[in-house]
């Protein structure tokens, strides 16, 4: 469970405070409630024999009707700070939960990235995140908060009302919990995986059928998939009911402990009082307090079947987290000036390229160009270190680059891919990506070389939004930020993967030549298929 | 299989045996607490010997079981009722989609036919037997607290007012902060996975820092307007916290004060005795017990109605349906041929009216025109994928209607506009074509489509995975991928959609010739296409004109 464990200190260390005080609370309101119960049995039970004796007007009725409203109102405070300290602890964990995710998944390699970017991988990852909210606010704080009430209430009513109904009370309900938790807990683990797993596959059936529902039409292949996707609808409603069988059969073990606590608690008490042993109002006192402490185990059922899927989702999720990160360099700020040429020598990529060699100079542009599935894309991938070349070296500068730290590289090496992703945020935001120092007059510069400024001047200029990946521009909008925020950072090697595309081939002539004017010592190297940019370009290399 | 008619309904099925026996659960608490009252008044009255204890003890632990027992039947039976009815949904949708022209993305749909209505559940196993217990256990206890003692009914009374209103109230504010909260993880997400999208392009700029920077100063924005409107939400259901703890102190001190007869009034003549107040105090606490079950379960009767109100939005919403359904039938013979008279399809909210045009066996149409002016649309019709709007489209000398749909499906050959792959072997999506075509089939189709050798350049070859937009190829790859199926079907009429798009002039030629040569054997080919050469190369060319919008 170590995964589990893990995602438990990444919460606790990022809301300590108020995962502690949240804490505090839920016991000052759990105990509360067994005060308030037992305080008032005893005050009836004590005021009734008092009245009986005709001692009714000498017996103190300040101080219990005065306690009795002060945990009335104190618990309700007390529930109070408890919701809102903890709400905003859970939050505050899963904020911290995403973070890692996001800063682990920045230190992975970066062809291992590119790998898992095409799959639904990362996807299903995010909603594994959105499971882990529970592990504080369902898990440990009702589980760490019970226990410590169940302690604390049994050592006051072995000092109130002695060993016997003390001991039965903690007994059943300390021993009935750990025996539920440990019955149950190991079962819930299973169910929840092979619930998910059904529900996973019946989102990928589905969508499957779904998108291609009209090729299964005309091939008549559309019952066969339907017929698939409820075989997998069947299956999670059996996994389905294994998990709710396993909550319905803990519940019922939970709602048993209760009842035999309070049964214990009457017939042990009052055994006593028959004997002469213990008095009445005490023996009520713990008949009430057993049945208030009823609230403690509620929570148990629901989580242990909240635990499995929780402990489902912190595997997959945990997987993918190294323990330790090393810190992030600052970009650009240390490392050699990397200045071209680009220096290709005998690279092999098997099965595309038998042999590759080229040299792309200071000012200078070139274009790799040939039908399209020949390798274009795969030879900037090795250039970039996105791919491992089979043969061959790939310098700058004379240096080999995988001999160039990684924030030395990308400093200097930038690289457009064939499917450039965009951030949400405005265009200014969009372009210091590429370089957090570059000043407003920069950015209008860059904006004019990759033709937007026209754009950005009928917007809101340098605040225009781009938009959830870029859902606010079109697709050569898109492109043409992609290049701006490329350029921003002025590497002195660019590649470029159809930078281009969408584009008319004026405005793709102006991009191309204004990105020229903007870097004039940088080595570029393109892979297009568009006339417009090989009429462009100094030189071109076909693969064939 | 249909979907029910209201919200409610699709929410939150009812099953009234399970919601009975736990009501029924609900009142063994009377009994039991009559009996703890009868233990306390003669322990006081010091008349109290051990076989009395031992009776009320069995009589408090049996009606104990007997509870728990109830419990588990009744959550057995509705567990049960949600598997039924959220299955029945499942499949209502999914088959009913397939049958659908797409509308939206395929991904929205298909969380709904998984996790979204998995969240069903919960609401069909709480809601509904909370509410029952909400109405009708407050009001029993009111009525019998009266019977004991005028003033400690009133004090219930009082402490639970106007519950209807109250639950309501506190079902509202539960309801806002769990949108809220809902709303909050929804834009947590959406931050969260266009930074996971672009991790290749951030690592690539190096801008990792600014980016985790970023993302944790817009989620600490986040967590604190959240925070805001919960401290409001809050304090609403702090409110029935506060009656209920006061409830129970009112009844106590009360109770307390009359048994030292300190207080003389509440009761129908005699003085209140020790068994009525011990049986009052122990019931208050039960009195508000339904009221806090059900703000716990009106979190989930919110999510289940959102739910509810996303399966109404599917159902109603005005798709154009599939003629006929893609099961196999009879092939329809007669010789190939297809022809247009006065066809008007629907493409979104405009209306797109087609030239009367006719082609035979060894004949090919070009629909051409600028790109979303209803060329593919076309195409769709002509398989049977959607219904003619006005017109008449015939094919094989035969109306085509939901009876000839299927049949007519057996001799197509089908390419469409963007390619999908089903997660399995680029083999298996070539098969869906033919099922039974062999290696050689395979090959000759790849090869016909200019696709062959970068097929085999693939890590696992032809029984490689692709990705399902075509990831692994480039996309005028893909496309020649769908192009080969469509070959390999060894149809006679072949239905394809921009076969040259997207390719370098080389290859755009290959396959142009690959379908103009089948054309001369006898296949009839519909192409909508853009490529001048290709319109050129067809024996008849047509455009789609709009006609105008309507709602």
């Amino acid at each position: 469970m170590t995964a589990m464990k893990r995602v438990l200190i990444l919460c606790l260390r990022s809301a300590k405070g108020a995962m502690w005080r949240g804490g505090a609370l839920t016991v000052l309101v759990l105990l509360a409630g067994v005060g308030l119960l037992s305080l008032s049995g005893w005050f009836i039970a004590a005021a009734a024999a008092a009245g009986l004796a005709g001692a009714g007007l000498t017996f103190d009725v300040f101080k219990p009707s005065a306690g009795v409203r002060a945990l009335a109102l104190g618990r309700t405070a007390a529930r109070y700070g408890e919701r809102l300290l903890t709400h905003d602890a859970t939050l505050k964990a899963l904020v911290a939960v995403r973070l890692r995710l996001l800063r682990g998944l920045m230190a992975q390699p970066l062809r291992r990235l590119e790998r898992a970017r095409a799959g639904a991988a990362l996807n299903r990852m995010i909603s594994d995140v959105d499971a882990l909210d529970g592990v504080t606010s369902r898990l440990f704080l009702p589980a760490i908060a019970g226990a410590i009430t169940l302690i604390l209430a049994s050592l006051g009513l072995l000092w109130l009302i002695g060993a016997p109904v003390a001991g039965w009370i903690a007994l059943v309900y300390g021993g009935g919990a750990l025996a539920i938790g440990r019955r149950f807990g190991p079962k819930a683990l299973p169910a929840a995986r092979r619930a998910e797993r059904a529900i996973q596959a019946v989102r990928a059936r589905a969508n499957d059928a779904f998108a291609a529902r009209e090729d299964l039409t005309v091939y008549n292949a559309l019952d066969a998939q339907a017929a698939q996707i409820h075989r997998a609808g069947f299956a999670l409603g059996r996994a389905r009911d294994r998990r709710d069988s396993v909550e319905r059969v803990a519940q019922f073990w939970v709602t048993i402990a209760v009842q035999s606590a309070v049964a214990g608690a009457l017939f042990i008490g009052f055994w006593q009082v028959s004997q002469g042993t213990l008095s009445t109002p005490l023996a009520t006192t713990g008949v009430l307090a057993a049945l208030a402490l009823s609230e403690v185990l509620m929570p148990l059922a629901r989580g242990i079947s909240e635990f499995g899927r929780i402990a489902d989702s912190a595997r997959r999720v945990m997987d993918d987290i190294p323990e330790e990160t090393a810190p992030l360099a600052e970009r650009g700020k240390t490392g050699p000036v990397v200045v071209p040429p680009l220096d290709l020598r005998g690279v092999a990529i098997t099965p595309l390229i038998d042999t590759l060699s080229l040299t792309v100079e200071r000012g200078e542009m070139a274009l790799l160009s040939g039908p399209s599935g020949v390798g274009k894309s795969t030879v900037l991938n090795v250039i970039a270190g996105l791919l491992p070349a089979d043969r061959g070296s790939v310098c700058i500068g004379g240096t080999p680059v995988d001999q160039y730290s990684d924030e030395d590289l990308r400093g200097n090496l930038g690289y457009l891919p064939q499917r450039a992703a965009l951030i949400d945020g405005t265009v200014l935001d969009s372009l210091r990506l590429g370089n957090p120092d570059l000043s407003e007059d920069e950015a209008w510069q860059i904006l004019e070389a990759v033709q937007l400024s026209g754009f950005a001047t009928s917007r809101d200029g340098l605040k225009t939004r781009v938009g959830s990946r870029g859902s606010a521009l079109s697709g050569g909008e898109r492109r043409r930020v992609a290049l701006g925020r490329l350029i921003a950072g002025r590497p002195a090697v660019l590649l470029m993967d159809e930078p281009t595309e969408g584009l008319d081939e004026a405005t793709a002539t102006a991009v191309l030549h204004g990105i020229r004017t903007y870097l004039p010592t940088s080595a570029i190297l393109i892979a297009s298929h568009r006339d417009c940019d090989r009429a462009l370009a100094d030189r071109t290399i076909t693969l064939r | 299989m249909s979907i029910p008619d209201t919200p409610k309904q699709i929410a939150a099925p009812r099953d009234r045996r399970a919601e009975l026996a736990l009501l029924v659960g609900s009142f063994a608490w009377l009994g039991q607490a009559a009996a703890i009252a009868s233990v306390v008044a003669r322990g006081t009255a010091g008349t109290l010997d051990a076989a009395f204890v031992a009776i009320s003890a069995a009589l408090v632990l049996g009606l104990g079981l007997c509870r728990a027992g109830l419990e588990r039947w009744a959550s057995g039976r509705l567990t049960d009722l949600a598997e039924r009815h959220v299955s029945s949904l499942r499949r209502a949708i999914i088959d009913g989609e397939l049958t659908r022209r797409p509308l939206a993305a395929p991904a929205a749909l298909s969380s709904l036919v998984s996790e979204k209505l998995e969240m069903l559940r919960p609401a069909i196993l709480r809601f509904g037997p909370a509410r029952l217990r909400a109405m009708v256990v407050p009001l029993a206890l009111l009525i019998v607290a009266f019977t004991q003692s005028w003033a400690a009914g009133a004090i219930l009374l009082v402490a639970g007012p106007l519950i209807p209103v109250f639950s309501a109230l506190v079902g509202m504010a539960a309801q806002q902060a769990s949108a809220r909260q809902l709303d909050q993880m929804s834009t947590l997400g959406t931050l969260l996975s266009e930074r996971v999208g672009a991790l290749v392009d951030i690592r690539l700029l190096g801008a990792e820092r600014a980016v985790l920077r970023d993302f944790e100063g817009a989620t600490n924005d986040l967590r604190a307007r959240t925070m805001a409107v919960l401290r409001i939400a809050f304090l609403t259901s702090t409110a029935l916290e506060l009656f209920a703890a006061l409830g129970v102190a009112m009844m106590a001190v009360y109770v307390g004060f009359s048994l030292l007869g300190q207080i003389e009034f509440g009761t129908y003549g005699a003085p209140l005795n020790v068994w009525s107040g011990v049986f009052l105090l122990l019931i208050a606490p039960e009195y508000f017990a339904p009221l806090r079950d059900m703000s716990a379960a009106w979190h989930d009767r919110a999510a289940a109605l959102a739910v509810a109100d996303e399966v109404i939005a599917w159902r109603d919403a005005e798709v154009p349906a599939v003629l006929g359904r893609g099961a196999e039938a009879a092939e329809i013979d007669g010789p190939a041929a297809v022809r247009l008279m006065d066809v008007t399809l629907r493409l979104g909210d405009q209306s797109i009216s087609y030239p009367d045009a006719e082609v035979a066996a060894g004949q090919a149409l070009a629909i051409s025109g600028p790109s979303g002016s209803g060329k593919s649309t076309l195409l769709a019709a002509l398989a049977g994928l959607m219904p003619a709007e006005a017109g008449v489209i015939e094919v094989a000398g035969r109306s085509l209607t939901a009876a000839t749909a299927t049949g007519w499906r057996q001799r197509i050959g089908w390419m469409p506009q963007s390619p999908h792959f089903m997660k399995a072997s680029v083999l298996a999506n070539l098969k869906l074509a033919r099922p039974d075509a062999d290696v050689a089939a395979v090959n000759n189709a790849l090869q016909a489509a200019g696709i062959l050798l970068q097929i085999h350049r693939l890590p696992h070859g032809i029984n490689e995975t692709l990705g399902e937009n075509g990831a692994g190829l480039s996309g005028g790859e893909a496309r020649r991928v769908t192009l080969a199926r469509a070959l390999l079907a060894g149809a006679d009429v072949l239905l394809v959609d921009e076969p040259t798009a997207d390719l370098d002039a080389e290859t755009a030629a290959a396959v142009r010739s690959t379908l103009l040569g089948l054309r001369d054997e006898g296949v009839l080919l519909v192409i909508a296409t853009h490529d001048p050469a290709l319109v050129a190369a067809c024996d008849l060319s047509i455009a789609p004109k709009p006609r105008g919008t309507s709602a």
